[in-house]
């Protein structure tokens, strides 16, 4: 059966990568109530999870091997 | 709100992605069991993630946020005092009876517990159900991606839909399933950081409370009259109606959520799958309902000019400008959110959108091939007929979906009476499950009649009452004080009628052999009790840790 977590891991971890981008390199990019470089905050985050669940996969692969 | 290139890809990346676990799990699909039951075969994280995302459409985001404003903090009452007792009861005591009666659907359990004409009535309100809501959370977001992004109505709605069509004819069930949990993954990484941006800015919980009236920021000080709380409920209603009929109706017996948990790969995997996904659907207030709240806020605050930080949105109706709470969450995701996180923000909104649907798809499918058409049309057919069925079905049902989403664009009051209607029509059923599981005595007929009292009892309530000057189609007995109210009273008259007659009925009919019961009813079933499973693993220690939070919850924001 498919392991969710490989798909739902690298889609996370592209968006960080795009988020975290648009963060680095257009930092002045806010809405009117910004006050944060919310981009590249949540890009980070989202680049973690994705890191994660990727992690999480390749273990479980390993153990059933 | 205008989208940059960037926000286009991130949506562009999404659609690709859901396709491709369509297109990956199409293999899996060999039987009728594989297509509309995902073979019963899928992990437990899987489907207490599916099961919380099937709910989580479109227009419940929408209308949580608008809530939060309308309401304030009273709104978590549908989580924490509905949703969430309402998935422990099931979790612990009625699941073993889904899953251990081998049945493939709710109404299947019905015909095994009673007989043919309960099972007919109840599979034919659900598939028109499904049919229904689904069509209208379809036109819901049609609506609001032309506003909010001048997208065409028709190119937005059969865009989404062939998308939806195309991923659970590929994959069935487990191809629902599965971008379900990516969805609600989506929803989170989408509208978390604007709840976070939004309370924030507001001055944190301790700066809304300050701002906004006592009785939107405390969910029970205020209940105890209808008059003092802005729901316009009081304490009764609120416990009965919807912690109780509503909830337990809905989440007990809905077989869009119950398939989810019936999709599990074992008895014990299936009892976790509600109580496991109590747990994140009881932070989901923080996400869907505390950006409302915190947008009634910022509404009262000034910038360094003088201007309001954010107005709440407004339309005409009827000459007036009235509030128009359904805008506030894309209206403040427009206030808060760059190009980028824009993108996310909107893509989970789509996301929602495509779960909702999905769950409706998928669980008109499994009702119809098995409930309507192998029981009424044609049975006896090798399986593969049914799955051809099944496949069919699919087609058919988003068509029909796509159909009542532009009979809603016509027809605006009839689908708000619709969905009025959906609000109770499953009232009475809780109260066939709760005697028809925990009472052996109770018949085929008992059953069946009290259906039909609970719903004409339901009907009639509504029919003979007022709030805010609507109703009262047969006459004036009474005026509640809110719509809010009249539903969940609505709930509590239909389940006391159809429990009462349910019982009248069983005790004048002939009973069923206790043999032909087993599995079917308590105390007559055996329970198997996990002595291998690890302590975390059992539904009891599960059940009472949700429940000590969701206390901890209510007590916190009482």
């Amino acid at each position: 059966m498919l392991d969710l977590r490989v798909p739902s891991g690298w889609f996370f971890t592209l968006l960080g990568v795009i988020l975290a981008g648009m963060g680095l390199f257009a930092p002045e990019s806010r809405a009117p109530l910004t006050d944060v470089n919310i981009n590249l905050y949540s890009g980070v985050a989202m680049l973690i999870f994705g890191l994660f669940l990727l992690v999480m996969a390749r273990l479980a692969a390993n153990k059933s091997r | 709100m205008k989208l940059a290139p960037v926000d286009y890809v991130i949506l562009a990346t999404y659609f690709a992605m859901v396709l491709g676990i369509g297109w990956m799990l199409r293999k899996k699909v060999s039987t009728s069991g594989d297509f509309l039951l995902s073979g019963r075969a899928v992990p437990v994280w899987i489907t207490s993630l599916a099961f919380i995302a099937a709910n989580l459409g479109a227009q419940e985001l929408i209308g949580m946020a608008a809530s939060g404003a309308k309401y304030g903090i009273m709104t978590a009452h549908f989580y924490w005092i509905g949703a969430i007792p309402a998935m422990v009861f099931m979790g612990l005591f009625m699941m073993p009876f889904y899953y251990g009666s081998k049945a493939r659907s709710v109404p299947e359990y019905l015909k095994m517990r009673f007989d043919e004409k309960t099972r007919g009535f109840n599979a034919f309100t659900f598939a028109v159900m499904t049919i229904f809501s689904s069509g209208i959370s379809m036109y819901a977001l049609g609506l609001l991606l032309h506003l909010v992004l001048g997208w065409n109505f028709s190119t937005s709605v059969l865009a989404t839909a062939a998308i939806v069509l195309a991923y659970t004819y590929l994959g069935g069930l487990t191809s629902a399933i599965y971008n379900e949990v990516l969805q609600f993954f989506l929803i989170v990484a989408g509208f978390a950081p604007l709840a976070i941006l939004a309370c924030v800015k507001a001055g944190g919980w301790h700066g809304i409370m300050a701002r906004l009236p006592a009785n939107m920021t405390h969910s029970w000080r205020y209940v105890g009259s209808a008059a003092q709380n802005p729901m316009g409920v009081e304490i009764f209603g609120v416990v009965a109606g919807l912690g109780f009929v509503l909830s337990f109706g809905y989440w007990c017996t809905n077989f869009l959520v119950v398939q989810r948990a019936m999709a599990a790969d074992s008895m014990s995997a299936a009892r976790r799958t509600p109580l496991v996904g109590a747990i994140p659907k009881m932070f989901l207030p923080f996400i869907v309902i505390l950006p409302g709240i915190a947008a009634v806020a910022l509404a009262q605050m000034t910038a360094a000019g003088g201007a309001h930080l954010y107005d709440l949105p407004v339309k005409m109706a009827g000459g007036v400008l009235v509030k128009d709470y359904d805008q506030v969450l894309t209206t403040l995701m427009a206030k808060f959110y760059p190009a980028g996180i824009l993108g996310v923000g909107l893509t989970g909104l789509m996301a929602s959108f495509m779960s909702g649907m999905a769950g409706n798809v998928t669980a008109f499918n499994t009702v119809f091939t098995y409930d309507i058409y192998q029981s009424y049309i044609r049975k006896g057919a090798p399986d593969s007929h049914y799955l051809t069925v099944g496949r069919m079905t699919t087609i058919v049902g988003v068509a029909l979906s796509i159909g009542a989403a532009y009979l809603a664009q016509y027809y605006n009051n009839i689908m708000d009476l619709l969905q009025f209607v959906f609000g109770f029509v499953n009232a009475p059923l809780f109260a066939t499950f709760l005697l028809g599981m925990f009472w052996k005595r109770a018949t085929a007929n008992g059953a069946f009649w009290g259906l039909v009292t609970g719903t004409v009892a339901a009907s009639l309530t509504w029919g003979l009452t007022v709030a805010e000057g609507k109703g009262g189609v047969f006459g004036l007995v009474h005026t509640f004080p809110s719509v809010m109210a009249q539903n969940f009273w609505i709930a509590i008259f239909a389940f006391t009628s159809c429990f009462l007659v349910t019982i009248a009925v069983s005790v004048v009919t002939r009973k069923r052999a206790e043999s032909e019961l087993e599995g079917l009813v308590y105390g007559l079933t055996k329970i198997r009790h996990e002595e291998g499973a690890k302590w975390y693993e059992r539904p009891a220690v599960l059940a009472v840790s949700v429940l000590v939070l969701a206390v901890i919850l209510n007590i916190w924001f009482a």
